[in-house]
């Protein structure tokens, strides 16, 4: 009998740990896709951010400045 | 006892002999003021310990032509475009040099506010580097560094918080690879500032510590740094600059007609350093000397190395805001000659 309490026990242990282990996995997989997502997105919109940011700044410069070499 | 009463009669006598006769001594050497213990300056962050030296000893050396071009949009805004053509060093293991001529166009923005700064320079090919710094408080700072490539697994990025403290200033990193460090400084006397520092590198599961030094006046600065990685460093910088000046002027008196030309010597700060590292693990050592003069009209920088290596950077002003740039690197004992050229506009 002790010997059975034991072993469901043991199996019960074993079950959550492996619930762990896949929680793990799971967050880890998840921050792995979330910082390829972050680095394409600053990577395609950093530069575009700072330019939205000056031109938006105190006193606004026009548009055609941005082009023009002058 | 008696000296005690000596002590605190001295400034109340009259200048007697010889102190009458000769004027009174200029402020060049005033009276050492009392040491404030409670209120130390506040020392430069751990990583620009060496500061002055790395201005004269590593100047932008370059090969090939280089042309910058900075508009300013507002105060705070401004865009740049960089044109560069000539050839760039890979590292190879043997000795020969390898040179891959190389030519791109950058473009880049710069927002420059007092509590946020955002710079981002982004090649032809796709890569992006990009630093941001911005003040959360009066004195937590946050600084993002961030090259980053369309090629997997060779980005890297790098988060700094550097809390400024009143004579101290401390700094976490966190970066990618799982690398952490953590910097520590701290002012001990007006002069005097010792730090430490930890890293941690988690993908090769490699950690280091390392200390510092610096002792600095108005004319002189000396530091000193040794890691557990086995490097030992050494500088030394020594600011000459009123003397010179003066003996210019007393040559031009002498010799009017020839110094006229050197009008620009007037405004003249010179900088001399000196420079000496040690690696124990590769039995590497290596020193170093460099000058940097700063004129009015340009800014020449030199050096000279143990390993055979003679440098030498100017910056012309032309004109307002129109700067040439002549820069030159000869290495005798790889035979490797470097000469570059450079025009850059704007500010």
């Amino acid at each position: 009998m002790a010997s059975k309490v034991s072993f469901k026990g043991k199996g019960k242990a074993a079950a959550k740990g492996a619930d762990e282990r896949s929680a793990a996995k799971c967050m880890k997989e998840w921050s792995t896709w979330a910082m390829k997502k972050a680095k394409v997105i600053t990577h395609y919109g950093f530069i575009p951010l700072i330019i939205v940011i000056g031109m938006n700044s105190e006193p606004k410069p026009q548009l055609y400045q941005l082009l023009s070499p002058v | 006892m008696g000296s005690n009463v000596r002590h605190t009669n001295e400034p109340q006598q009259p200048a007697l002999g010889l102190a009458a006769v000769l004027p009174p001594k200029q402020d060049e050497k005033a009276e050492p003021a009392k040491v404030d213990w409670l209120n130390l300056p506040c020392p430069v962050p751990f990583e620009e310990i060496q500061r002055e030296a790395f201005m004269s000893l590593k100047p932008e050396l370059f090969e090939g032509l280089r042309f910058d071009f900075t508009k300013g949009l507002n105060q705070k805004f401004s865009l740049s475009h960089s044109v560069f053509m000539g050839s760039t060093e890979l590292p190879s293991q043997s000795s020969d040099t390898i040179k891959v001529p190389t030519a791109h166009y950058e473009f880049g923005a710069n927002f420059l506010d007092p509590k946020l700064m955002l710079v981002g320079r982004v090649l032809a090919d796709g890569r992006l580097n990009a630093r941001v710094k911005c003040d959360l408080t009066d004195n937590l700072t946050l600084k993002i560094n961030a090259q980053l490539t369309n090629e997997p697994h060779f980005s890297q990025g790098m988060f700094n918080f550097d809390y400024k403290g009143k004579d101290y200033r401390t700094q976490f990193q966190i970066g990618n690879n799982a690398f952490y460090g953590a910097n520590y400084i701290q002012s001990v006397s007006p002069h005097l500032s010792l730090g430490s520092e930890i890293f941690w590198l988690g993908q090769q599961r490699k950690s280091g510590i390392g200390f510092a030094a610096r002792y600095n006046t108005d004319k002189m600065v000396a530091t000193a740094q040794i890691a557990s990685t086995g490097i030992l460093a050494l500088s030394y910088v020594q600011k000459v600059s009123e003397k010179v000046r003066n003996l210019l002027k007393f040559l031009e008196n002498f010799n009017a007609q020839n110094l006229y030309s050197h009008k620009k010597f007037w405004h003249l700060q010179v900088s001399l350093a000196s420079d000496f590292m040690y690696n124990h693990l590769t039995r590497d050592v290596t020193s170093s000397f460099g000058y940097d003069y700063i004129l009015r009209q340009c800014r020449l920088r030199g050096k000279l190395d143990s390993n055979g290596v003679i440098a030498a950077c100017l910056e012309e002003r032309l004109n307002m805001g129109v700067n040439f740039i002549l820069s030159a690197e000869v290495d005798h004992r790889k035979k490797d000659y470097k000469f570059g050229f450079g025009l850059t506009v704007g500010e």
